[in-house]
Order: C-alpha cells, then structure tokens, then sequence
C-alpha cells in the first residue's frame, strides 16, 4: 500500500470514532476500529470523550425495572462465579461453577443469607444455576461468527428460561461427583439442563435426554452436545415427574435403549401436578 | 457510596456491594436498554444479562479510564444495539418500515422517560443541534442504527453522517457540560 493510501485509511479510521462511540459501526468495522485504537493514542483520548458524550444520551432515559428483576439478578449472582480482571482476560480458564456448588469461591467470605422469602425460586441454585447461568456469558469467549450467533440464540433461550416469574433450579449430585441440574419454569414448561462431570463419550455415542411422564413412554428431548453444553428442553408440560439421560448411539434413538445413567426429580420445581 | 467504589468492591467479590450498585445502576441499565431495544420482555432479558455481566466481569473496570457509570452504559448500549440488530435482521423490511414509520427518531424519548432534571437537560441540549446532527445521533444510539443505515435513512453521504455524529456529539458536550 502507497504511503497516501495508507494515510488516506487512517484518516478514515480516525473518522470512525464518533460512529464507533455511538456503537453505530457494523462488527467487522468495530473490530478493525478496534486494533487501529490499540495503535493510536491520540485515537483513544478521543475515542474516550467522545464515549463519554455518547453516554450523557443514557441519562435521560433512566426508568424503573421491574421489580423481580431485582430478585432474579441478585440469585443469579450468587451462583455466578467472577471472571479474573483485566490482564488474564479471556484466556483465563474459568473455575468450573461445580467445583463451587457447595462451597463459595475465594473473595466471598460473605455467607448469603436467605432473608427475603421470595429468594426462594432460587434457593437450591447451587451448581444448577451456575452452569446455566454461566452459560449465558460463555458466549463472549468464542471466535467463529457462526458459533457465536448460535451460541447467542441459545443464551437468549436460557435466558428467556431464567426470566421466568416461576423459574426455580435443582440439581442432582452423585458420589463420584458428577451432577445433573437443571434451572425450569413450569409455567413456561421449558428447562434448561446441564450434565457435568461425565466426560466424553466414546466415538458414535451420545448423552440423550428423555421426559419421563407418568402413564407415558420416555419422550426424546434431545441429544445434549458435548462439554458442559446445557441443552433447552421444551413442552415439557406440568405432568413430567422427571428428566433421565442414557447413553444411545449416534443421532440419538426414538426409545432409550438402556437404563438411565441418571434421573432427576422434577417435582421441587414445580412439576408432577 | 459511588458506583465507582461499589464496582471495585464488586469485582472482589462482595455481594452487598452488588446489591447497592444494583440499586444505583438497575434504572440507569434498564431505561437505556428499553429504549433501545422497546420489546418489554426482551429489554429485562437484556438488562438482566448485563447487569449480570456487570457482576461476572467488574474486575475488567479501569478507573483510570473513566467513570463507572459511563463503563456500565456503554456495556448496556452495546448489548441493546447487539440485540435489537439480530432482531432487526430478522425482521422482514417492510414490517421494518412500517415500525420506522410508528417509532420517530426522538419524539418517544420523552414518552418513555420519568420526569427529571437529565431528560430536560438532555432534550434542551438536542434541540440545539441541528437537525442533521440531531437526526445522526440519535438514529444511532436511541435506535440502534448503523451509521451507514442512518446514511440510507436520512439519504445522505456517509462522510457527512460521520460529521454530523461528531459535531452533534461535541456540541452535546458543551451544552451538558454544566451537568454531570
């Protein structure tokens, strides 16, 4: 590139920072925006009044949330575990959120304390609600545009879950550690379910997860995807009493063909009516 | 205290510091992200998910680099344009036109708003823009446009669209300068 043509980007990258203040460039823009401010100084003062310019318009707009927000933000913060700061960034592994369900990581001495009655949907969040919940921001960490809209969708979905007034988490545990939890709504009649703990499975198997309903065959629920991908479970209609995953082939089986490696009672959320 | 200290507190892990800032900041968060996004339903989704974030990622905060407030409404406004481009996306264009038509760039701001001090200001503070200027910014950051969309929509070159963004923004600067 000649010298003037090189000259002639930057000032239009330069142009781009009120537009790149106002969040009004389209991703790839933003994200050539963004390395050019990594090299450009007088960029990132600018960049920064011009940001703060951009957020004298926020004032105005303030309003009221709802008030159970409140209640499910808190609750999820408490089964939300923290990313490290600035300088590890993305490259920090996170502490799995199971390794905590039963003990609160370092930094919160704090015990919660169930004060208020209506904290109860969340009360038995312990390991449940942390890997949805962590879910949702696992988002940020992926590179693939493809990925990371998929990945998006499927938090909106949990997060549709968890917005839910009857939202209520449980989880199973067994000995060896490994656990099943799952955050649902009854009212909605979706969940979303985690697996953790049970590794991978050998080439051409799957984990499937079945609706167990009384007087019923096991309904598929789907297959989940591997790590501790949570899965989205819906229609699940007020009579399920339980949800039960077994190890199928491949592309997943119309009926399980073995014994559950592990159920979980859906009755303390709110089911089995 | 300050969001400022309650977001240090925050990033160490304190619980009852978040409940406070959630206190200052919940309104601030919400308001923006449902004037961006306008779905009821889909605005606390949002909200949520940042207030969330704000809690998960409070040790990314630099002081030396701004207020909190400001931190946190910028990360409010990235996620509401976020979401209501991916809906808008997926809307066909003309049910996008027929909701441009229903939602004019800035007469709803006050609709929406709680009476205060702010709103006035800030609403004294545009009409002083020109309407260019007006139109630029606020297509961007109350309706989550691209400035290239603006362009499109208020047909004009994109080099003036960027002007006009930062003019309007500098000019906002001096006329709210008083208010902080």
């Amino acid at each position: 590139m000649s010298l003037l043509a090189r000259l002639f980007r930057r000032g239009d990258l330069h142009s781009l920072a009120a537009p790149y203040a106002l969040d009004a460039l389209e991703p790839a823009e933003r994200v050539r925006f963004e390395r050019h401010l990594k090299n450009c100084e007088r960029c990132g003062a600018e960049v920064r009044a011009l940001s703060e310019d951009a957020v004298r318009l926020a004032w105005s707009t303030a309003a009221p949330p709802p008030a159970a927000m409140r209640d499910r933000v808190l609750a999820a913060v408490r089964a939300t575990p923290q990313q490290a700061g600035p300088v590890a960034r993305e490259h920090t592994p996170q502490l799995p959120p199971h390794v905590w369900g039963t003990q609160p990581p370092p930094g919160r001495s704090r015990a919660p304390r169930e004060r208020r009655p209506f904290f109860v949907p969340f009360a038995t969040a312990t390991a449940a609600a942390a890997l949805v919940v962590a879910s949702l921001f696992a988002v940020q960490a992926n590179r693939t545009q493809d990925k990371l809209d998929a990945e998006r969708a499927q938090a909106r979905e949990i997060a549709h879950v968890l917005a839910a007034p009857d939202a209520r988490a449980t989880t199973r545990r067994d000995p060896r550690g490994r656990s099943i939890g799952a955050v649902a709504s009854a009212s909605q009649g979706q969940a979303v379910v985690t697996l953790s703990g049970y590794g991978a499975l050998p080439s051409g198997r799957v984990h499937q997860l079945w609706l167990m309903r009384p007087d019923a065959q096991p309904r598929s629920l789907g297959l989940f995807g591997g790590g501790d991908t949570p899965l989205v479970a819906t229609d699940l209609g007020k009579s399920a009493t339980s949800l039960a995953v077994t190890i199928e082939p491949d592309g997943g089986s119309p009926q399980p063909t073995s014994q559950p490696i592990v159920q979980l009672a859906l009755k303390s959320v709110g089911f089995g009516e | 205290m300050e969001a400022d200290e309650l977001l240090v507190l925050v990033a160490g892990g304190d619980q009852k510091a978040f409940e406070e800032l959630y206190g200052l900041v919940s309104g601030p968060v919400f308001g923006l992200v449902r004037r961006v996004v306008r779905d009821p339903a889909q605005s606390e989704e949002v909200a949520q998910e940042v207030l969330l974030e704000l809690w998960r990622s409070a040790g990314r905060f630099d002081p030396g680099r701004g207020s909190a407030l400001s931190w946190i409404l910028t990360l409010a406004h990235r996620r509401a344009v976020d979401r209501v481009r991916s809906a808008r996306a997926a809307v066909d264009r003309e049910q996008r036109e027929a909701r441009r038509a229903h939602h004019p760039a800035f007469d709803q701001v006050t609709e929406e708003v709680e009476a205060g001090l702010e709103r006035e200001w800030v609403r004294r503070c545009l009409d002083r823009l020109t309407t260019l200027q007006r139109q630029s910014v606020t297509l961007a950051y109350y309706d989550g446009y691209t400035y290239r969309e603006v362009a499109e929509r208020l047909s004009l070159p994109l080099g003036t669209v960027k002007t006009r963004m930062r003019d309007g923004l500098t000019q906002l600067r001096k006329c709210l300068g008083g208010v902080a």
